[in-house]
């Protein structure tokens, strides 16, 4: 069910809308959907433990398959009852100490804690394919926040739960919120687009078809926003793309079109958006990483539930993407 | 003696070893704790200086032997912590994985280090055995895991076990249930015997651990000498003769960091010949005339020599000192309250407390220089006059005259001595460079300090008004 979205992507990256979106629920459908292929399974931070360690509540636990590879800190290790083969060290250091390439020998447990910073996600995947995996599965942890900058390759599966929020109305309007975030499309004009291409700044200005314009920077490398030029100009945002950064640019007397690496970037809720929106603003980005379905819990981890087929209902009218229940045994 | 940060700071050779590129953790360790080889250790300086003198054609050959050998090391990982454990305390399977990934790599260190004339004094262990305990099926994957035959139990244990895992995946329900909870009790019974194994092995490979600190050891230092060679081959650097006499004697000496600052600007160093005996020689000269980076330069060639590094000059004997020193007149604010004056009788004094009954070099740019100029120039006058009485080389730069007619030895800079004509509109410290003829030349006990301060002004487009007052007094 879930497999069918996502096509021959070689990178799938979970993405949860809160901790508890049913996110772990969602990977183990998908390594049971995925039977017969070699995985490499890996997670941004902490996952896999039977009970969550932020909020107390209960979490399944993951099964992997014999030939199966996995990405986890050292210190899980003794938490993985799968007979394993270490088969590389990655370098990346967390407060469980370094995170270790593994192969499971046999059928088992495992607890995954993999690297929680941006860019540290693409080596590994590569190593993983390396030693022989076939798909790379990434659980992105708790909220996209924690995301930012990771898995811009492949694509998404979102999962969408009861924990969002009580009102069903306001946990349909996130995930609607988010997926039109991911489906921000790299900019029109084909000069700004190449002038995007190799940037590492945090910020560079351009005029809407390209060319490069002087940005303003106070001491600090910040841009002064009442510099820039009041007629529409394309802003490039290396980083996260937050409410205050929105409100600003929608305050600034003339439409911005800003560029952002990718969709995991935009951290910003629905309100700014609006506002920055409602000034002429636009998003784009420089990759473009697709929702392949969303994954729908209408469980909540705090006791709540929604109805099931009302909840569906609901987010398939607001979103125009394949949306799965997550425990629905088909 | 201590390679304290201000020396190597002041002297340049923290510029010089920041261009080192070790490959190894255990390479860079060793340039944390560079050797001084002093007087007594002449052989072990001339193996070192024979080591890199090998060393150097391998890099320009770049033989098979020799690239196998730099591509094993950086592939190498620090174990120290690892092994570093309390006894009974078994390694885990990452630290497994990482010692057999360090036997791994000597294995193949060794069989290229073994085709090729070897250094003398690096002589690594081989560990075949202890190989063969981590790896005992021999077919020396990179993987790590506990293998079957590691236990008797293991193998039976984990055929069971697969079987049942084989049953859980087709078995759903209450059935799947009770079959996992029986797997759960073997896999923690695999777990107990996984232990036994690596409490076996961790005690026959920290049997070894002799073995493992001297390779790691004999790594450092080898990567260290093909770092050196690699340097000398760079910039040109030659091998010191050690001298018998005591005497310093650099040809064609340059300091490589004030010259690859001057190459980015476009300019180039004049190498500086000198020679230095016994006693306390005075350096005199025009201001900017380079008279402290001759001073730097020969402080750093002997710091480098010491350290068993080849200089940076066309020709070098130097003799071994038990300290080389260099104080400066500016060497920076605030050293604990004193004035730049209170800074150098500090050093000085904390220097020739130490350095009794031992041989020494001292260098000091323009002594006293911060006091009342007639006060200062009879102190340096008697500080030359002292350090002539002691067991050490010194060499000072200064302004004061009648220093020099104290002093065992004078040289002075050639200075302004060029004519130019049309460069008006340069940058007036090119002016500058352009006229300097940087070069030190004997000059007689006494000869009077060049009077060259007026013409480094107007070179330097002081404002005319105060020039000619300048003038005037002058």
């Amino acid at each position: 069910m879930l497999r069918e979205h996502i096509g021959s992507a070689e990178i799938v990256t979970l993405i949860g809308l809160c901790k508890n979106a049913g996110k772990t629920t969602a990977l183990r459908r998908l390594m049971a959907e995925l039977e017969g292929e070699r995985l490499g399974l890996t997670s941004v931070g902490r996952d896999g433990e039977a009970t969550d360690l932020v909020t107390g509540t209960e979490k399944p636990d993951l099964y992997v398959r014999a030939g199966d590879l996995f990405a986890t800190a050292r210190g899980m290790l003794a938490l993985c009852d799968a007979t394993c083969a270490v088969e590389a060290l990655t370098g990346v250091m967390t407060p469980l100490g370094e995170v270790a390439v593994l192969r499971a020998l046999s059928d088992g447990y495992i607890q995954l804690a993999g690297p929680s910073a941006a860019g540290q996600l693409s080596p590994l995947a590569a190593e993983f394919r390396r030693l022989g995996a076939d798909r790379v599965l990434i659980d992105g942890a708790a909220g996209r926040k924690s995301l930012a900058g990771a898995g811009a390759e492949g694509c998404a599966i979102l999962c969408a739960g009861a924990s969002v929020d009580r009102s069903m109305e306001a946990v349909v309007a996130e995930t609607a919120h988010v997926c039109a975030l991911f489906g921000a499309e790299p900019p029109e004009p084909p000069g700004l687009r190449t002038a995007v291409e190799a940037l590492e700044t945090r910020f560079a200005l351009f005029t809407p078809e390209g060319e490069p314009l002087e940005l303003p920077l106070d001491e600090g490398g910040t841009p002064r926003w009442a510099k820039l030029p009041q007629r529409p100009c394309a802003l490039w945002a290396g980083g996260a793309i937050t409410d205050p950064l929105l409100k600003t640019l929608a305050r600034r007397g003339a439409p911005t079109a800003l560029i952002t690496a990718n969709p995991t970037h935009v951290l910003a809720g629905r309100e700014a958006m609006a506002l920055f929106a409602r000034a002429g603003g636009t998003l784009a980005v420089r990759r473009t990483l697709a929702i392949a379905a969303v994954c729908a819990n209408p469980w909540s981890a705090y006791g709540w539930q929604f109805e099931p087929a009302a909840f569906l209902a609901a987010l398939r009218a607001a979103i125009p993407l394949p949306v799965v229940n997550v425990r629905e045994e088909d | 003696m201590e390679l304290t940060q201000e020396l190597r700071a002041h002297t340049g050779l923290k510029w010089v070893l920041d261009k080192l590129s070790p490959m190894s953790p255990f390479g860079r360790a060793a340039i944390r704790r560079l050797p001084w080889y002093g007087p007594g250790q002449r052989a072990a300086l001339e193996e070192e200086f024979s080591n890199i003198a090998q060393a150097i054609p391998l890099w320009a050959e770049n033989g098979a032997p020799f690239r196998a050998m730099t591509r094993c090391l950086p592939l190498f990982h620090d174990i120290r912590g690892s092994l570093d454990r309390e006894a009974g305390s078994p390694f885990d399977l990452v630290e497994l994985f990482e010692i057999k990934h360090f036997l791994l790599t000597l294995e193949q260190l060794i069989a290229a280090y073994e085709r090729l004339a070897p250094f003398a004094g690096i002589a690594l262990i081989s560990m075949g055995e202890a190989l063969d305990r981590i790896d005992p099926s021999g077919r020396r994957l990179p993987a790590f895991s506990i293998e079957d035959s590691q236990h008797p139990e293991l193998g039976p244990l984990r055929a069971e076990k697969n079987a049942l895992e084989a049953r859980i995946r087709a078995a759903a329900g209450e059935e799947r249930a009770a079959l996992l909870e029986c797997r759960r009790l073997l896999a923690v019974r695999e777990d107990a015997l996984e232990l036994e194994v690596r409490r076996t092995m961790t005690a026959a490979l920290m049997a070894c651990l002799p073995e493992f600190l001297a390779n790691m050891e004999t790594l450092g230092r080898l990567d260290l000498i093909l770092a050196k060679a690699l340097l000398a081959r760079r910039y040109g650097c030659i091998r010191p003769v050690l001298a018998e006499d005591g005497r310093i004697c650099l040809r064609q000496v340059v300091h490589p960091q004030v010259a690859a600052a001057l190459e980015e600007r476009g300019d180039s160093f004049t190498p500086v010949d000198i020679t230095l005996g016994r006693g306390c020689t005075v350096i005199t000269g025009a201001n900017m005339g380079g008279k402290t980076v001759s001073l730097r330069a020969v402080s750093l060639s002997l710091l480098l020599c010491q350290c068993g590094f080849f200089v940076f000059a066309e020709e070098a004997c130097l003799p071994l000192f038990d300290r080389v020193a260099l104080i400066l007149a500016d060497s920076g604010p605030g050293s604990g309250g004193l004035s730049s004056f209170g800074g150098e009788v500090h050093a000085l004094d904390t220097l020739l407390r130490e350095s009794r009954d031992t041989v020494f070099f001292l260098a000091l740019d323009e002594f006293a220089r911060g006091t009342n100029p007639q006060e200062g120039a009879a102190l340096a006058r008697t500080l030359v006059r002292y350090l002539n009485g002691l067991r050490c080389t010194a060499l000072m730069t200064t302004h004061y005259d009648g220093v020099s007619d104290a002093a065992a030895a004078h040289y002075q800079v050639a200075g302004l001595v060029r004519t130019v004509d049309g460069d008006e509109g340069d940058d007036p410290r090119r002016r500058i460079a352009r006229r300097m003829d940087y070069r030190l030349q004997p000059a007689p006990p006494g000869a009077p300090c060049p009077r060259d301060a007026l013409r480094v002004c107007r070179l330097l487009k002081l404002d005319p008004e105060l020039l000619a007052l300048f003038s005037e007094e002058g």
